[in-house]
């Protein structure tokens, strides 16, 4: 049951507490950018080499920082909660009125927001600074985008719940976002991988989401090239879910830092 | 009255003076092996405080803990203005304010967005968020530190912000665990303040403290908890009546000598005492009969009948040493 008044207020707190402390956000928009300026020529020979003759590399290269970036809402979002146990509010925020949804649904809903907007700066700073040219529908790349940002949070709600320290979640964050960003195909081009990482790719969510930007971005599909891959972060995001659902017990003992 | 006039008991529905807002029955918890609560009952009406007194490791955070919500009991029932906490966890918690043992306050956050904050959740909205707000803050002198953050308080300051957000919007029940710990002695004066006016208003309180004055000074009714149960409750006279003892108590440098043993008396390492109806004639009467052991006498207290001497008489132990009143 939610309370649409109360969900108001907690969003609004969360908020609050997120621009307390801007340079995390700052810091992941303006390091892909950086990192795309020096890896977009490295990458053109390998997209060429895979039947894109006119590639310029921005093509891997942007999508796959942001999507990297983007991964790091995970570790932000099991910040969020551990912080409550760091500033011992945890407690005082389970006895009020706010309902254990409201509670989740308020840390959700404001970083599924940031992923987006993330999202949106470094693509536009992709089109006009690095010449990337979409060839497909760039609105198809919207309910991808969203799909993506909601299953990474929602990792990130699974991971907070099954561990128990800060600590172990950001173990978890920092390797799966450059494990996965690896396998998935965002950190280097999918057809330089080894067959071995390409056949456990589809596992991790970075390789849909990337399927779905090279399918649009490269192969010049519409919506019909991020059905697949939105139907799979779909079914991860729900897979996440239920963990946190299972898993998340309001009344565990947790120790965070902040 | 007071400042603390402002704060009013809102939405306590029906509730109010001498209607049961807490009913605690046969609450039994255990952590493991560890046995927290033996099996508690308690009861307490809108307008009343009820002071948990008990040594550490007695139960009263646990107690607390169960009242409001955060943990299930074992065995036993909670009922919160009739609701039951363990059924209907979130309308019970609607007219409950806590504030932990443990200081919790968004440290990032002002003191003002700490209070908006609780107090929206609490269903407060614009203009009635605002007076209610200004008013825990003028009764609990947090005032002119409504614009720092709460990072930037004082260790007492961060205890004012922590109790304020507990009562600011004037629950049915305020749960206040060692509310003191840290405070000052105008801190402690104005957070006693503030719970006899919610008290006066229609609140139940429950205050959990280490201090037995802060008792004298609410006028409160009193449980004493002790390894997990009840020992003794009542209104303080009547405990006193029933269980208070005058007694003399002699502490030494050294062991309590031999001669100072006197059949009755209690010894703890270097302290003896001795109960008698009339402490100062058995301090005549003993004292010139220490002879050379005189020296080692450090302290000779009369100790009337006092909330201490029933905490004595029920429990067999001493308070716990940092329970001893501070100076002030
Ligand atoms: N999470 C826990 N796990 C295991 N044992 C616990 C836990 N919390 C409390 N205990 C034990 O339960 C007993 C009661 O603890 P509780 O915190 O309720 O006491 P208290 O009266 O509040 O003490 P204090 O005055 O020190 O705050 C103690 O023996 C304590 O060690
Ligand atoms: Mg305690």
């Amino acid at each position: 049951m939610i309370s649409l008044r109360r969900l108001e207020v907690i969003l609004a707190h969360e908020v609050r507490l997120a621009t307390r402390d801007p340079v995390p956000v700052l810091v992941l928009i303006l390091f892909p950018i950086i990192t795309m300026a020096f890896l977009k020529p490295a990458f053109r020979p390998a997209l060429v080499q895979s039947g894109h003759p006119h590639a310029n590399g921005a093509e891997q290269v942007v999508p796959g920082q942001a999507t990297l970036s983007a991964f790091f809402v995970v570790s932000l979002i099991t910040v969020s909660f551990f912080a409550e146990y760091a500033w011992a509010t945890w407690d005082r925020l389970r006895a009020s009125a706010a309902s254990s949804l409201e509670i989740v649904l308020g840390k959700a809903i404001p970083r599924v927001v940031m992923t987006i907007a993330q999202f949106a700066v470094i693509m536009t700073t992709g089109i006009v600074f690095f010449g990337l040219d979409i060839r497909g529908s760039a609105l198809a790349l919207v309910p991808l985008v969203v799909t993506f940002a909601v299953c990474l949070v929602l990792l990130g709600v699974a991971v907070t719940a099954v561990c128990h320290t800060a600590q172990q979640a950001q173990a978890f964050a920092v390797v799966g976002m450059v494990l996965f960003g690896a396998i998935g195909g965002a950190l280097v081009p999918f057809s330089v991988l080894p067959h071995w990482a390409r056949v456990i790719a589809p596992i991790t969510p970075t390789y849909w989401a990337m399927h779905g930007f090279t399918a649009v971005i490269l192969n010049g599909n519409g919506v019909g090239g991020v059905e697949a891959p939105i139907a799979a972060l779909a079914a991860m995001a729900v897979v996440f879910g239920l963990i946190a659902l299972r898993r998340l017990r309001f009344d565990d003992h947790k120790t965070g830092w902040a | 009255m007071s400042t603390s006039s402002a704060i009013r008991p809102g939405g306590a529905d029906g509730l109010g003076h001498r209607a049961t807002v807490l009913q605690v029955e046969g609450v039994h918890k255990a952590y493991g092996s560890t046995v927290a609560l033996a099996g508690v009952d308690l009861t307490v009406a809108g307008g009343t405080i009820l002071a948990l007194l008990g040594p550490n490791g007695a139960g009263k955070t646990s107690l607390v803990s169960i009242i409001a919500g955060l943990r299930r009991p074992d065995r036993g029932r909670v009922r919160v203005g009739g609701i039951d906490v363990a059924r209907a966890p979130q309308r019970a918690r609607q007219l409950i304010g806590l504030a932990p043992q443990e200081t919790g306050v968004y440290l990032p956050l002002t003191v003002r967005d700490n209070l908006r904050f609780f107090a929206g959740l609490a269903g407060l909205r614009r203009t009635e968020l605002r007076e209610r707000v200004g008013a825990v803050a003028a009764a609990l002198g947090l005032e002119p530190l409504l614009g720092r953050r709460a990072s930037q308080l004082s260790g007492g300051e961060r205890r004012r912000l922590h109790t304020a957000i507990a009562l600011v919007h004037r629950p049915a029940l305020v749960l206040l665990d060692e509310p003191t710990t840290g405070a000052d002695v105008r801190t402690r004066a104005e957070i006693l303040e503030l719970v006899r006016g919610l008290a006066d208003q229609g609140s139940a309180v429950v205050y959990s403290t280490h201090y037995l004055h802060e008792i004298e000074e609410l006028d409160a009714s009193v449980a004493i908890i002790d390894r997990g149960r009840i020992v003794a409750d009542g209104v303080l006279a009547d405990l006193i009546a029933r269980y208070g003892s005058s007694a003399l108590e002699l502490t030494f440098d050294r062991l309590v000598p031999d001669v100072a043993r006197i059949d009755g008396c209690t010894v703890d390492g270097s302290r003896v005492r001795i109960p008698t109806p009339d402490p100062a004639l058995t301090a005549a009467q003993l004292l010139p009969h220490l002879g050379p052991h005189a020296d080692a006498l450090r302290s000779v207290e009369i100790v009337r009948p006092s909330l201490e001497s029933v905490f004595l008489t029920v429990t067999g132990r001493h308070f716990a040493p940092h329970a001893v009143e501070p100076v002030g």
